[in-house]
């Protein structure tokens, strides 16, 4: 007996996945494989896609980056029709010969794109991506606590927030923003110049309350620091806790992380890939997707609609990128990230 | 015995068959060890073997390195930012383990004084902290010492200070984690040896006119100092590695070996200096362990009196 309703259910199932199948492909349009990290697009967003074209779209996740290029590099650029990566691994990507060339008679939207975000060292020339998102650090500050305004780096420096700020915990972060805040790239590579930024963060140390990478943005919350350096996910969580906090962006320049959107060269269906690309150009869809995924918008035709918390001003200094250094340099990064934390503690 | 044993290897021919077959399955006992030595040698050795490699290997650009001889991983140990984490680690594990030995002894002696019933009830209180992760207890130390939480409530509550204290984020509260987290091994280790001590030798020590106090440092302290060189060397050793406790109370500023090892492993991209300060600081753990050995062994001869 139970054998036999065992075996009606399997049909039954078997019966409703064909029929599942069959809709999908009398609508036509066939099916969009995207490829990139978890959690990455709103289900409506997907949906409309599939409503608007009929192509279905497999979600398709890797971890990190490195996992994605291995098996882009595995299935010679196929496979996969869209994939969402960071900037340094896309460079990779490209000079593999892993992506092919945007269809711009597709891409209609390509000019929504805000240009801040364009150009970079990863596609000079913008043949090959279409950003989506940005992760700028900012400052974020309790003006509550601190009885001045914050406009850049260089104001965490000050005497009054001794013992008040936190700051995330990448070393060529801090070492780059100390580098920004005298005027120079956050790549340096002179030793010597690296030397004076190792003793100018040795100044910041009296000042710092915390170093920490995960839920820095707390510190603001429970009261342990007055000013921080977030990460753009904290910078978001923590202005939908406490809207009184200032966001600051840095006026002596900004460090950038981007992940941007490409067709792999081979891609099975590389015209439905540029479809959706021209998809979430729209302002509309912009807009559903970056407030989703807690990012800076990339898509400029959507900053007037989009949570204002997630638009970088005009006014914003530029952005650079932290690339790999030589090891002398890397190490003498080290060197004084070690010699900073230590004497944070003192 | 010994002797026996020899001459029967010596003379395998007179052996009886019987003997013989019991050699054969004693012998065979070993294959039940084996995978536990191949696991040793596989899991434990060749990673330690590796690690010696690699701590004299060249680092190169990005994350990976080259196989070639150098001393430079050691040589960059003489910079003082590094020998100052070293210097950090041995402080705070020196301060960790004065506080247990001044906390966890009295403890222990009277825990080992106590009815049978008693002791299993604090047996219990001891072990019940560590049904949880440690890393979920330190978390809710975060929640008591922050400036909005319990403590400074309770002391503001109560009138004693205007102002939350900044407790969090410094040596006090990296301290008050790492005594926390060893304390139960001291305790465990002192108890054990005041359990099983002759109480009749502190008695007979009394009634021939001995004060309590002398009794006790030349009777008690000196039997139970198997024990408490064992607390202590429960304690020193993993606190000297115990990173994470100051990570999460220090916020990061108190910089121990175990940090910087982690650092370069992940971030910073240098393996091999990883592997270099991981050598050193394993061959000073073992050199205390070797220093535990040669103490407890001539404080186990002085309590044979």
């Amino acid at each position: 007996m139970k054998r036999k309703l065992f075996a009606l259910l399997l049909t039954a199932a078997t019966l409703l996945a064909l029929t599942g199948c069959g809709g999908g492909q009398s609508k036509s349009g066939g099916e969009l494989v995207l490829y990139t990290w978890e959690g990455m697009f709103p289900q409506e967003v997907l949906d409309g896609f599939t409503e608007r074209t009929g192509t279905k779209i497999v979600y398709s996740n890797f971890d990190y980056d490195e996992t994605m290029l291995e098996k882009l590099t595995q299935a010679k650029g196929g496979d996969y029709d869209v994939v969402i990566a960071d900037d340094y691994i896309i460079e990779q990507a490209v000079q593999a010969g892993l992506v092919g060339e945007l269809d711009k008679s597709i891409i209609t939207n390509f000019g929504n794109i805000n240009p801040r975000y364009q150009g970079q060292f990863y596609d000079p020339s913008d043949k090959y991506t279409v950003p989506y998102g940005c992760g700028i650090p900012l400052i974020v500050y309790d003006p509550a606590a601190v009885d001045f305004e914050i406009k850049g780096y260089n104001d965490l420096w000050n005497p009054a927030l001794k013992d008040a700020v936190a700051i995330t915990a990448n070393y060529r972060v801090i070492n780059g923003i100390t580098l920004l805040s005298m005027g120079k790239s956050m790549n340096e590579e002179d030793l010597e110049v690296i030397a004076q930024a190792g003793e100018k963060l040795l100044a910041l140390a009296p000042n710092i309350r915390l170093i920490q990478d995960d839920n820095t943005q707390d510190a603001l919350l429970n009261g342990e620091a007055a000013a921080a350096f977030l990460y753009t996910s904290q910078v978001t969580q923590v202005m939908a806790e406490n809207p009184n906090l200032k966001v600051v962006y840095p006026e002596e320049g900004l460090g950038y992380g981007i992940m941007a959107a490409f067709v792999p060269v081979k891609a099975p269906n590389a015209k439905a890939a540029n479809e959706f690309l021209n998809y979430l150009l729209e302002p509309e869809i912009s807009k559903a997707c970056f407030e989703y995924i807690g990012y800076v918008n990339t898509t400029g035709a959507a900053d007037s609609i989009v949570d204002p918390s997630l638009v970088a001003p005009a006014s914003a200094g530029t952005g650079e990128f932290i690339m790999n250094v030589s090891e002398e340099a890397n190490d003498a990064y080290n060197r004084n990230w070690t010699e900073f934390r230590a004497a944070c503690g003192q | 015995m010994k002797h026996l044993r020899t001459s029967e290897s010596a003379l395998p021919e007179v052996q009886s068959a019987p003997e013989a077959a019991s050699r054969v399955k004693r012998d065979r006992w070993w294959l039940c060890i084996a995978p536990l030595y191949a696991f040793t040698l596989v899991f434990v050795l060749g990673p330690a073997l590796y690690m010696v490699a690699v701590s004299f290997a060249e680092n190169t650009a990005g994350t990976g390195f080259r196989w070639a001889f150098t001393l430079d991983n050691f040589l960059k140990l003489r910079d003082p930012v590094y020998l100052n984490c070293f210097r950090e680690s041995f402080r705070l594990a020196v301060s960790t383990t004065i506080l247990n030995v001044l906390i966890g002894y009295p403890f222990g002696y009277f825990m080992g004084r106590l009815s049978v019933r008693g002791k299993r009830v604090m047996m219990f209180l001891v072990m019940v902290p560590f049904w949880t992760s440690s890393l979920i207890r330190l978390y809710g130390w975060l929640i008591i010492l922050q400036v909005k939480g319990v403590f400074n409530n309770l002391l503001i509550a109560l009138g004693l200070i205007d102002e939350p204290l900044k407790i969090l984020y410094s040596y006090p509260a990296v301290l008050i984690g790492m005594v926390y987290a060893l304390l139960p091994f001291m305790i465990l280790a002192v108890y054990t040896s005041v359990e099983k001590m002759d109480w009749t030798l502190v008695e007979a020590a009394r009634d021939l006119g001995a004060t309590r106090a002398k009794a006790f440092f030349t009777i008690t302290l000196r039997m139970t100092l198997p024990g408490l060189m064992s607390g202590v060397i429960l304690t020193f050793v993993p606190s000297m590695g115990l990173f994470f406790i100051a990570d999460i109370l220090g916020g990061n500023k108190i910089v121990l070996v175990g940090s910087l090892i982690q650092d370069q492993m992940t971030r910073g991209g240098n393996q091999p200096f990883a592997a270099a300060l991981a050598l050193v600081l394993a061959v000073m753990t073992t050199l205390m362990l070797w220093l535990y050995r040669k103490v407890t062994h001539t404080s186990e001869l002085e309590g044979m009196f």
